[in-house]
């Protein structure tokens, strides 16, 4: 095969079993990454799956780009079912382990059943094996990664930090020392199954069906890229995004409870200072010309590779309303070698910090932390417990959902998730429509596997494109209006399918809507030699999505779940751009009706068997 | 030699396209370890280092060769005849800078040979870490640069 290694790895740790299957019965009807990976889930696991469980299975796959000279082709799909969410628990990492696995000739790899004691599978090209890894147990990611590199700097490594093996439910799996699957505690599958780590190394390659086109296509990708609003400025987002989120009128702070905190713009001056006496550098991913990464290092503290996104640097502030950065990196450090995602990680603590103030939590209930907002220390100790599942971050490790029934009504009436619990991606998502409803409907709950630069987020900074997005989407203008709940659904339906594709073809989401859906089948082609049109494509993106709403109706879900917590809905927006916004129960009932309607399902949100026979799903 | 790949260390940002596209175009596949140019990457520290033949005036490769397989092209300087080569991978040992390595597919030893003075990977960098310039522009630009930082350098000491 071209373009895909034809090879998927299968690693059975009950009885220390590795073999290989083939791709090629897979990838014609689900393209790659995110598509094959709900497949193999969907049949490798039984109904009722315990997420913890050895029946569960890990599912780790690339796309037919991943690796290829397409620009921004790093990524791999991570998928499983989340013990957070009881349903499917999805994420998607960039970095260099998903090149670096098929040059080593696999797709993905799928990883069932439970080690007896911890271990790591070590991967040299056709040399897959299970080894002892009793003496990585406990070790911080950063030390993992180091260990089993052996000083080969080109072995990539996917490993869990602490947190996941305590099976923190806001753990995720760390791709080497930056990347993370962050979302839905994967890292706790990990966890539960004593797999502490995947170390890979390639020298196989990859077979490409018609180079000279590829390298034109690709040239012809990067161009666009250039062109992005966003390409000159991604180096600067680093603290300049505090300000986006704020021209966005995206922000808030502390638990949903504060849009117009009095120091935020002292904050974000404090941002730009901290960044620019760092040490500074600009990275990227496999293959990407965006660099919206950048090696940070502060004297003292250490170190790291970060993203300029808003589950990093933002979410730590806006969620916490610490102000000292040099704090604020050092909590991101722990994070990042903690193994914990630490977008999940900065909205529990908010959480706690607002149960704190309200006196719903008491200071013996905090451990004797003083959990006022803005307390570096408490935040640092916090991070630290959370991950070892000490004292109060033992009740809070498992999400804002489960600590809210854990600490009783109170507690409840103050919590914020998305669907099945996650905890929602930094940004204020009551006036934001579509948004909102994303998070209910998608897969995962996880807004930005579905709807990430949906038109809605820049109409307050960049309106006319904003507007020229949704015309040509749907048709008016007025779709990109946030409070309207007016053709959401289908500008949902349509960003989520483009996801979709970027996360089955293994590539960023981030370049995929301003490349165009056109180039990327192109270079589909030119990797693999088979023909494909941007329609067939979108058929293919329905087909993926329709069996993950399968797996999640399998695993109990119903239509009262596609929710947020009650708080969104009740609690309006008592200040800042968006004073008085909430969520209409009634007309985002009515969104839900129209975005099943879309996608072929009937009102309880089951795909009809007229669309499953379509989608060739019967 | 008249013209020469500059590496910019400070511009790499390790996204490997380099890599990539080298291997594409010399082997038909993609592979960084077929590649004549690679990326060193130091993840724990944020560095990310080019290494490639340099096209030295007087190549320790050439005079380490048993077998004259390396040539002197004045435009293009080193280049592998593989009708002569014998694999015998003294070249390698020879070089003091890495830039001539083995692929581990065909067992073949491998060196940029500059696309035939069209070099594939400076095209595609999209940072321009990587430019293919006159070795005489070349280090008048370095200079330029130098007088920079040492005007930047001024300026602290006078304010």
């Amino acid at each position: 095969m071209s373009g895909y290694t034809g090879k998927i790895l299968m690693v059975n740790l009950n009885d220390n079993r590795i073999q290989t299957i083939s791709t090629q019965q897979y990838n014609e009807q689900f393209t790659g990454g995110r598509g094959i990976a709900v497949k193999l889930l969907f049949e490798l696991t039984p109904k009722n799956v315990d997420a913890l469980s050895p029946e569960n299975v890990l599912v780790f796959m690339s796309g037919p780009l991943t690796g290829s000279l397409a620009p921004s082709s790093g990524r791999i799909d991570v998928v499983s079912k989340s013990p957070e969410t009881k349903l499917l628990g999805g994420a998607n990492a960039g970095g260099f382990f998903g090149p670096e696995l098929k040059y080593a000739g696999y797709d993905g790899i799928v990883v069932t059943g439970k080690a007896s004691s911890p271990v790591y599978i070590d991967i040299f090209d056709d040399e897959a094996e299970l080894k002892d890894a009793q003496h990585l147990w406990g070790k911080g990611v950063f030390d993992t990664v180091k260990s089993l590199r052996k000083g080969d700097e080109d072995t990539q490594v996917a490993c869990i930090g602490p947190a996941g093996e305590k099976l923190v439910n806001l753990s995720g799996i760390a791709f080497s020392m930056r990347n993370y699957a962050a979302r839905c505690g994967l890292g706790a599958i990990m966890g539960s199954k004593n797999l502490k780590a995947i170390a890979v190394r390639g020298t196989k390659g990859l077979n490409i069906a018609k180079p000279d086109q590829l390298k034109d296509i690709a040239e012809k990708m990067r161009e666009h890229i250039k062109k992005m609003p966003s390409y000159q400025e991604y180096p600067e987002w680093h603290y300049k995004l505090f300000r986006i989120l704020e021209s966005d009128s995206k922000s808030f702070f502390g638990n949903y409870e504060d849009a117009a905190w009095k120091e935020r713009f002292e904050t974000y001056e404090s941002a730009e200072r901290f960044v620019k006496r760092a040490e500074f550098r600009s990275e990227t991913c496999f293959g990407c010309p965006l660099r919206c990464w950048a090696y940070i290092n502060v004297k003292g503290i250490g170190g790291a590779g970060i993203a300029a996104c808003q589950g990093t640097l933002t979410s730590l502030v806006n969620f916490t309303k610490v102000r000292d950065f040099e704090k604020i990196w050092k909590a991101y450090l722990m994070c990042q070698d903690l193994g914990l995602d630490a977008s999940g990680t900065s909205a529990i603590i908010a959480y706690a910090m607002d149960l704190y103030s309200r006196g719903i939590l008491s200071k013996i209930d905090a451990d004797s932390l003083n959990l006022a907002y803005g307390n570096a220390e408490a935040v640092i100790s916090i991070i630290q417990k959370i991950a070892l599942r000490e004292g109060l971050g033992d009740i809070i490790a498992n999400g804002v959902k489960e600590a809210s029934e854990k600490i009783g009504k109170d507690a409840k009436e103050r919590a914020v998730f998305a669907k099945g619990g996650l905890e929602l991606w930094l940004m204020e998502i009551r006036p934001f429509k579509g948004v909102a409803l994303s998070c209910a409907v998608t897969d995962s709950g996880s807004h930005n596997r579905a709807t990430y630069g949906l038109c809605e987020f820049y109409y307050k900074s960049m309106r006319k494109q904003a507007e020229t997005a949704a015309k040509n989407l749907v048709g008016t203008e007025e779709a990109a209006i946030p409070t309207k709940y007016e053709n959401k659904p289908k500008l949902v339906a349509m960003y989520e399918n483009m996801h979709i594709l970027a996360d089955s073809l293994g590539v960023c989401s981030i370049p995929f809507m301003p490349v165009g859906l056109e180039l990327w089948s192109e270079a589909y082609n030119a990797c693999t030699g088979i023909e494909v049109t941007p329609a067939h494509l979108m058929m293919v993106a329905e087909r993926i999505r329709a069996l993950e709403r399968l797996f999640d109706i399998r695993e109990g879900l119903t239509r009262k779940d596609d929710t947020l917590s009650e708080r969104m809905f009740r609690e309006p927006l008592k200040d800042g751009p968006w004073k008085g916004e909430f969520l209409d129960k009634q007309k985002f009932e009515k969104m839900k009706d129209e975005y099943y309607m879309l996608r072929g399902w009937d009102l309880d949100g089951i795909p009809k068997h007229e669309t499953l026979k379509k989608l060739g799903l019967e | 030699m008249e013209k020469m790949i500059v590496l910019d260390y400070d511009k790499c940002i390790g996204c490997r396209t380099c890599e990539t596209v080298c291997s594409l175009i010399h082997e038909g596949r993609i592979n960084p370890v077929e590649a004549r140019i690679n990326i060193a990457k130091y993840e724990q520290v944020g560095v990310n280092i080019p290494t490639l033949c340099q096209k030295c005036e007087d190549p320790a490769c050439m005079a380490a060769c048993p077998m004259k397989a390396i040539n002197f092209d004045p435009s293009l300087g080193t280049q592998i005849d593989y009708a002569k080569c014998i694999g015998c991978k003294m070249c390698i040992m020879a070089c003091p800078i890495g830039g001539v390595s083995l692929n581990p597919i065909n067992k073949k030893v491998i060196m940029c040979d500059l696309c035939q003075g069209d070099p594939q990977c400076v095209k595609s960098c999209p940072e321009q870490a990587l430019e293919y310039i006159d070795v005489s522009t070349f280090s008048l630009k370095k200079r330029r640069e130098g007088v920079k930082k040492l005007a930047k350098f001024l300026e602290v000491v006078r304010t």
